[in-house]
């Protein structure tokens, strides 16, 4: 009887080896006073034949072995009915009893009502329109993080290289430290490097916005589902997909992410292929290199990259599925598909602040790190008659050192010292590559010595009245996305003097084709190394020697993909 | 019945969504989502977030629900 003095007129009643058990096994447990004042007696011995191991323990220390060797007695004795799978046939009677009672009590439509989420995956699921749905948002989400965040980073960089260095060279004259090596440590290392690389924020910012509303939409999963189908049609293990999706936000939890492969091969080749998924770190590089050498289609070259990515990772799991790794059927999977929902603003600041916050941590640490050793490499003379922190850049050591490995890039049209050593140091992380090409190229502007003296004041104002203007242009920017330009046609520009410099500088050491150089320079930076943090992750989870594959296998690849971007396109051109 | 959860998978050729498959099974997703849950305890499915990034990496850091970057790996199950 119920409290309120109702009765049920069902009970749930197992298989009659099990309801025999649990009647004799309530039985033995009800002569101990301690387990019949804490648990109901059915439902505890329900509980031990299932094989909860802590309520057992709690049996053994009440009831002692008494009631050790009666449920001992109970399973042996219901093992040769159910083997060692009692708990399965005991869950299992449960469910079909609850399913009986639903079909008796519950009617349901013969076909079941589509709901919104079903409506809209007919389509963005579809095998025809899965892709190019896919392809057509990734699109949008690169417009968005070149053409609208553009206005933002050109206002940063103005803010750094002017009012902030403005500030640091009067704070050190202020203090009789201006004019020495320490100015130089501070802006030609710190703001130049770490500053570089800081501009770039409003871009990363869009790409995690892009992303999180995505993610929290539930579209991600989709486009993980449609992509997994086409790999599996492959004859790749779909599931490999899955992580590649997180190495877009970066490769280090991608790489960890492959755990959730069950076969060791399959968990190897998903960590060969992840790198070559374009991580965020790259994106900075991107936009520098594409707004200097593809202004009009930076968001194509950009959109272009991540589909390479893409397609070599997949080229490649197909060729090392059908030699090195076997061919073994992939392993069906379920994927969940949540409902699609407006994604919520907090959800969307969540990631896009923690995703951003990553990135700072980033520039505060290893990239301040490194610029700083660039700086003190650029600042050491090791030829002609400066001094140190007085040298010219090409006769410091940096520029000794990155010749060394010059030649191997010559054949790419990028075989300058100064991008051998933005891309050695790339090794360190993707968005030094940024900062060593910021300080190496870094040219002291005729506008400097020129430069009014403004107030403090004034400088807060210029800094307040550029940000609203940067973001009236990027306003207008959001309808360039689908095509309408609503921004007045600006008169080319002569480029300043880091432009120039890297252009002149791809022009030199490519005969002449400068933007084939640059885009095989970008195709390199998106396919070798992503970072030395990935490598250890690699090493980590696949071992010292898959790791080493792995450096030497992307370097190789990306070395024969920028040939033959580079060598081509002179062919063609 | 929760055989034929297994059964299922290992027949299926290629990813099949969890509504897919709750509706090959006509069984309520509420229901197949205990089932997958109970072979996942059992060691027979693979959850994968149960699986994920453990932290510490050094890249970055991973808030209080994990990895942020991890977070948008959809969730999957699969057959051990």
């Amino acid at each position: 009887m119920t409290s309120i003095g109702l009765t049920p007129s069902l009970r749930m009643t197992y298989a009659s080896p099990i309801e025999a058990e649990l009647t004799r096994l309530s039985e033995d447990l009800g002569h101990c006073p301690d387990l019949v004042a804490r648990y109901p007696m059915r439902w505890l011995a329900i509980q031990l034949l299932e094989g909860d191991a802590l309520l057992q323990a709690e049996v053994e220390r009440l009831g002692g072995s008494v009631a050790s060797e009666a449920l001992a007695a109970s399973r042996m004795r219901l093992e040769t009915h159910y083997g060692e799978d009692l708990d399965v046939a005991m869950v299992d009677q449960r469910y079909r009893f609850v399913h009986d009672l639903a079909a008796q009590a519950l009617t349901r439509p013969k076909t079941p009502s589509l709901t919104m989420s079903d409506r809209v995956d007919r389509i963005v699921t579809n095998r025809w329109l899965g892709i190019p749905i896919f392809l057509g948002l990734m699109w949008v989400v690169f417009k968005l993080t070149t053409d609208v965040a553009a206005p933002f980073v050109d206002w940063i960089d103005a803010v750094l290289t002017g009012p902030v260095s403005h500030w640091i060279i009067s704070l050190l004259s202020i203090t009789g430290l201006s004019g020495g090596w320490l100015e130089s440590l501070l802006i030609d290392g710190v703001i130049a490097g770490v500053g570089g690389v800081l501009v770039f924020i409003p871009v990363l910012f869009s790409l995690y916005f892009a992303l999180a509303i995505l993610e929290d939409s539930g579209y991600m999963a989709r486009s993980a589902f449609v992509m997994d189908r086409l790999m599996h049609r492959l004859g790749l293990h779909g599931k490999s997909f899955l992580p590649m999706i997180v190495g877009f936000g970066c490769s280090v939890p991608a790489i960890y992410a492959t755990r959730t492969l069950e076969n060791e091969r399959d968990r190897i080749l998903t960590g060969l292929l992840v790198p070559f998924m374009s991580c965020s770190a790259r994106l900075p590089v991107y936009v520098l290199v594409a707004a200097i050498f593809f202004p009009t289609m930076a968001g194509l070259v950009i959109f272009g990259l991540y589909l390479t990515g893409i397609l070599v990772a997949i080229g490649l799991g197909i060729l090392l599925k059908h030699t090195l790794f076997g061919n073994e059927l992939p392993t069906p999977f379920v994927i969940e598909l949540p409902p699609y929902r407006l994604p919520t603003l907090r959800n969307i600041w969540q990631q896009m602040w923690e995703r951003t916050a990553a990135f700072l941590q980033h520039a505060w640490t290893i990239i301040l790190g490194t610029s700083m050793l660039i700086w003190l490499l650029l600042a050491l003379p090791v030829s002609g008659e400066g001094g140190f922190a007085e040298t010219d850049v090409d006769q410091s050591a940096f520029a000794a050192v990155s010749g060394v490995v010059t030649p191997v890039f010559a054949p790419l049209g990028f075989g300058s010292w100064e991008t051998s050593g933005a891309l050695l140091t790339g090794f360190v992380a993707k968005e030094v590559v940024v900062s060593t090409m910021i300080q190496v190229y870094n040219v002291p502007g005729e506008e400097e010595e020129e430069a009014v003296a403004t107030t403090f004041g004034e400088d807060l104002l210029a800094i307040g009245g550029s940000f609203v203007s940067a973001t009236s242009d990027a306003l207008k920017a959001i309808p360039s996305i689908i095509g309408i330009n609503l921004a007045a046609e600006e008169d080319e520009q002569a480029p300043d003097g880091l432009t120039g410099a890297i252009r002149q500088g791809f022009d030199a050491s490519s005969g002449g084709h400068g933007a084939l150089a640059a885009l095989a320079f970008l195709v390199f930076v998106l396919l070798y190394t992503p970072c030395m943090v990935a490598v250890a992750a690699a090493r980590q989870e696949f071992g010292s020697r898959w790791m080493w594959v792995s450096i030497i296998g992307q370097f190789v690849i990306a070395w024969l993909a920028a040939l033959i971007v580079f060598q081509g396109g002179r062919f063609f051109l | 019945m929760l055989q034929k959860v297994l059964q299922a998978l290992e027949e299926t050729q290629g990813p099949v969504s969890l509504d897919e498959l709750s509706r090959q099974l006509e069984l309520d997703v509420g229901v197949l989502e205990g089932m997958i849950d109970f072979w996942v305890r059992k060691g027979k499915l693979k959850d994968s977030r149960l699986a994920a990034c453990a932290g510490g990496c050094g890249n970055c850091n991973p808030g209080a629900q994990g990895c942020t970057f991890d977070r948008g790996r959809p969730r999957s199950i699969t057959l051990t």
